[in-house]
């Protein structure tokens, strides 16, 4: 039987010219992310904003989910961003849970729309708290 | 997993699937399958490829996903990943030797809804396969839904807190197949969904289920392990410059 080769020979094909594909989330790219955040979104509040407690509920979360790309002190690894920079701080708390339960899945950041709410706004008053 | 035989032996089947997420919108998986039925042998049974994309680059309130994939599997082939067509509990008791002289070469496509609603997931699973042997079209479905015991996460880091644990419940089963589309003749299954995610990465999902009918097996317990290799492919890239 050939078609699993051939079909195996179609993934490795593909995949390397997806893999191309993928832009860097550098900061440029999250600065066009976060402006396709529609209006309503991004005049949200966060819940959490400035509690001592969801910043570190948020910390814990970023280790967890995101310091594999952005690194443990969110300054960005390898082509990821660096969520210190003005691009990411000056967004509104809207835009970036926005970004986060969108993802910007052209550029390699995933979706994170399986993580409750809570959490991902959790997130966002951490990585507002790194200012 | 573990399943009870009427009229045969009670089996075991284990999947050792491995994952790469190829990109944002694209995930890749290869699934090794065996089983031990007890009183019998213990048998490799086959292996699949499949592929999941994202159609739509962003959220919406229900998000499809499309999902293909290619087995070579024997008729042995206890694992259950979906139940479709007529599937049903006597197809699996005739013995070891019998059963593995027949592969199956199928074809399988899924779309699954994915809706995230106040904590809860919901996902529905439409699922057709084909035998590449000329055999009719099957038919199959799936309904889950599932919530973490906690929506919010806590400060400290801790492996029994709620937050870590989700419980949810599913329906499964067959739809019949392209000659006869009925739900005669074939298996259903309602089953309870329990997760636990442990803060190192690894996630453990347990998944008692009970047939609804006289096709189905009467009782299968799935289980389940899964670890997450943190920059699996920066490591590969690393190793080649």
């Amino acid at each position: 039987m050939k078609l699993f080769p051939g079909l195996l020979l179609i993934f490795v094909l593909s995949a390397s010219i997806a893999a191309a594909q993928n832009w860097a989330h550098d900061s440029r790219g999250i600065l066009l992310a976060i402006a396709r955040a529609p209006i309503m979104d991004r005049d949200r509040a966060n819940p959490y904003e400035g509690q001592r407690n969801a910043i570190l509920a948020g910390k814990k979360l970023f280790l967890q989910h995101c310091a594999e790309c952005h690194g443990a002190d969110a300054r960005g690894r390898g082509k990821s961003a660096n969520l210190h920079m003005s691009d990411v701080q000056d967004a509104t708390p809207g835009e970036l849970e926005w970004l986060l339960r969108n993802g910007n899945l052209t550029r390699r950041m995933p979706s994170w729309s399986g993580l409750p709410e809570q959490r991902r706004w959790q997130i966002v008053a951490y990585i507002k708290s790194l200012r | 997993m573990f399943g009870t035989q009427r009229a045969g032996n009670d089996y075991l089947a284990s999947t050792m699937e491995f994952e790469y997420g190829v990109t944002a919108w694209w995930t890749s998986e290869f699934y090794l399958d065996g089983q031990s039925t007890f009183n019998d042998s213990t048998i490799f049974t086959g292996f699949r490829f499949e592929n999941r994309f994202r159609p739509l680059m962003r959220e919406h309130w229900i998000n499809p996903v499309i999902y293909l994939e290619y087995e070579n599997t024997s008729d042995a082939d206890k694992t259950m990943i979906e139940v479709v067509g007529t599937d049903n509990e006597a197809d699996y008791a005739p013995p070891n030797s019998v059963l593995r002289q027949t592969i199956s070469r199928e074809m399988e496509g899924k779309l699954i809804l994915s809706s995230d609603w106040r904590g809860w997931n919901i996902s529905e699973n439409f699922i057709t396969e084909k035998n590449l042997g000329h055999e009719p079209w099957e038919f199959g479905y799936a309904i889950g839904a599932s919530r973490p015991l906690r929506l919010a996460a806590t400060p400290r880091l801790c492996n029994f807190c709620r937050e870590n644990f989700l419980a949810g419940a599913e329906v499964y089963g067959g739809l019949g197949t392209s000659k006869a589309f009925s739900l005669a003749n074939t298996s259903h299954y309602v089953a309870a969904i329990v997760g636990w995610q442990i803060p190192s990465g690894a996630t453990f999902r347990l998944s008692p289920g009970w047939g609804l009918n006289g096709n189905s097996h009467n009782f299968i317990l799935r289980w389940g392990l899964s670890y997450e290799i943190d920059g699996f492919g920066h490591r590969v890239r690393s190793w080649f410059r």
